[in-house]
């Protein structure tokens, strides 16, 4: 009886991190919406003060260059959550739902979790040279802040790597369906 | 060893099949692939650790910075309903002639296609605009269904568009690795801007014949009750010039920076962000649930194109440590006829993987491997990518699987038939091969501009 409330409580305190990791990643993906914003404004001034003042500033630019970067790290994991990556919906379509949840979980577990582990390992090592340098911009009047910019390659492997087990949770013990909470406009 | 490089393919093709996320099954199987090499000793564990600066090169490409702006650019202008006013400015304009509806679907398709360069959208935009009106003139459902198709696809075609950014970088590297190869060490080069001046005359040629047909088609069609209906009054000239000048003026904004060479394709597309925001603004369409709106469609676009791309480049990077890009090399150019079969190979290739993939998967997963081979036979790399652009944009018509016809089946109204959307292509299908034989006979169509501008 005791065993069976306690097991009760590991799979609500799996389900509840795994949801604290959903929301986590959602929250990010629409930070980065700002992101975006902020990068087509950085990117105007740029052009505007390239052609109509003749100024390049070189930082301005790389700025935009960080913001870029993190937009399509940082929202990678809450993309998965919307269920916005490309599918190869051929034969999916026609699948049984079950088959789906399958699948889908199989893929979490198999393809991404591995990968996500595999990009941690392999960008730290990176990272940490990068970080012990204090690596700066090549360009002389370029932002000093190139192992923050790395950092985000580990950062994302995290995220997906966390997501991955989360959204593999939520379909296995949540019971939830494939089919996104928030689908988005696809394009 | 190389050989596993190609059963790596089929693997990948066929888990893709299953439908888990493209990114992430390429990255994942060559993953296993790698782990696979590295236990039978054919590379060192090592060797792997060459993701983290792949990965960074792409974060600090300067070129793949102009897809979140340029999709940003699309989305501004796909929310401001810019298409609505579009197609019925010209639609009231040409509405009368027989065809004259058919003729400004293609028209507007064109446009759009110049100014969002996202097929899905356009496809969408026009189907539920214009696919109604067009039945209620008497149009038949596959004339109206090939026509809108047709004239989605063109976005990937017509520049700026962001399939032609995503080739002309990988191309642009593939040319250099090539003439690297040959021991050419004053490398030149080929730039985004190059890929759109090629693209431009072909892309224009299409949508003549386009135009040409419908009328052609609407003229032998049996006489619709067009006559029934009631005239609309012919819009004046400043709804025409309100509807028509903005965007024309953006496209032109945008692709004459490129062209003329005052601006990089990425500079020009951060100026066709600001200037889609100030062009919705105008339209009376920019309040902040729009901008977030368009800013989280921005973010969710890129992450997906760049994490295709990281996936790709996990790919290539296993395909490679296990001598594939050799083997492909040695095939296409052991292939009997020359550059001109490896040619034929390739695009046949392209064009059957297009039903199954996307364009940016093939983009970055084929072409790196097929184009430095054929770059070094001596084709040349702005043809080459415009007929590639081509083939896949032929590839997306192309029943059963073409993307745009899920698109449209998505929304088009229950008594347009699938079947009326399959048969309703296929004459489009054949313009687009004849045009694209065309280009590969008359390569200066491509070619002219480019050489003109540079």
């Amino acid at each position: 009886m005791s065993r069976r409330a306690g097991e009760g409580g590991l799979r609500r305190g799996v389900l509840a991190a795994a949801r604290a990791v959903r929301a986590a990643n959602r929250g990010l993906a629409t930070v980065m919406g700002g992101f975006a914003i902020a990068m087509v404004v950085v990117f105007l001034a740029v052009v505007i003060l390239r052609y109509g003042f003749g100024i390049g500033l070189i930082w301005l630019q790389e700025s935009a260059q960080y913001l870029h970067a993190a937009i399509f790290l940082l929202a990678a994991a809450g993309a998965i959550v919307a269920d916005a990556h490309v599918r190869v919906d051929v034969f999916r379509a026609r699948m049984e739902p079950a088959m789906q949840r399958r699948v889908e979980i199989a893929g979490h577990l198999l393809l991404l979790l591995p990968f996500a582990a595999f990009l941690l390992w392999a960008t730290i090592p990176y990272v940490a040279e990068s970080w012990r340098i204090e690596e700066t911009s090549v360009e002389s009047s370029g932002l000093p802040f190139v192992y923050l910019l790395k950092t985000l390659m580990p950062v994302a492997a995290a995220q997906l790597g966390l997501q991955a087990l989360a959204s593999a949770a939520l379909l296995s013990l949540g019971g939830e369906s494939v089919a996104a909470p928030h689908h988005d406009e696809a394009l | 060893m190389a050989a596993i490089a190609v059963v790596m393919f089929f693997v990948v093709c066929a888990v893709l099949l299953l439908g888990y996320p493209v990114a992430f099954t390429l990255a994942g199987v060559a993953l296993w692939f790698a782990l696979l090499g590295v236990g039978l000793g054919v590379f060192e564990a090592g060797q792997l650790l060459d993701i983290a600066s792949r990965v960074y090169g792409t974060m600090s490409n300067a070129t793949l910075m102009a897809v979140p702006l340029f999709v940003f650019m699309g989305v501004m202008l796909e929310r401001s309903r810019l298409a609505e006013d579009l197609l019925q400015t010209m639609g009231a304009l040409f509405g009368r002639l027989r065809g004259g509806l058919l003729a400004s679907v293609v028209v507007v398709g064109a446009l759009l296609a110049a100014s969002t360069g996202i097929v899905g959208a356009t496809v969408v935009a026009m189907g539920l605009i214009s696919m109604p009106t067009l039945l209620a003139r008497g149009v038949a459902p596959p004339l109206a269904s090939g026509a809108i198709c047709a004239a989605g696809t063109l976005g990937q075609i017509i520049p700026p568009s962001i399939v032609l950014v995503l080739l002309g970088d990988v191309l642009s590297s593939a040319y250099q690795q090539a003439q690297l190869r040959q021991g050419i060490w004053s490398v030149e080069t080929v730039s985004v801007g190059d890929l759109f001046a090629g693209a431009l005359i072909p892309g224009l040629v299409l949508v003549a014949v386009y135009v040409v047909y419908v009328l052609i088609a609407a003229q032998r069609a049996p006489r619709a009750d067009s006559e029934s209906l009631e005239r609309e009054p012919t819009p004046s000239l400043w709804r025409l010039a309100t509807a028509l000048m903005p965007p024309i003026a953006l496209i032109v904004l945008v692709l004459g920076a490129i062209l003329g060479g005052y601006a990089t394709a990425t500079e020009a597309a951060g100026v066709g962000a600001g200037g889609a925001v100030l062009l919705a603004g105008l339209r009376g369409k920019l309040n902040a649930v729009e901008l977030l709106a368009t800013a989280k469609q921005t973010v969710t676009v890129t992450t997906m194109v760049f994490m295709i791309l990281v996936g790709a480049s996990m790919f290539a990077m296993v395909f490679n440590a296990y001598g594939g890009d050799g083997l492909i090399q040695d095939a296409l150019q052991g292939l009997p006829g020359g550059p001109i079969a490896a040619l034929v190979c390739v695009m046949l290739l392209m064009f059957l993987l297009g039903f199954v993939l996307d364009f940016i998967e093939i983009v970055f997963v084929v072409v790196p491997i097929v184009a430095v081979p054929l770059l070094m036979m001596g084709l040349d790399p702005i043809w080459l990518g415009v007929l590639m652009a081509m083939n896949l944009q032929t590839s997306f018509l192309t029943p059963p699987f073409g993307f745009a016809l899920f698109y449209l089946r998505g929304v088009a109204p229950p008594e347009v038939a699938t079947t009326d959307i399959y048969r309703g292509v296929v004459p489009f299908i054949g313009l687009q091969v004849a045009v694209l034989l065309l280009v590969a006979l008359v390569p200066v169509l491509a070619t002219w501009l480019p050489g003109l501008l540079s």
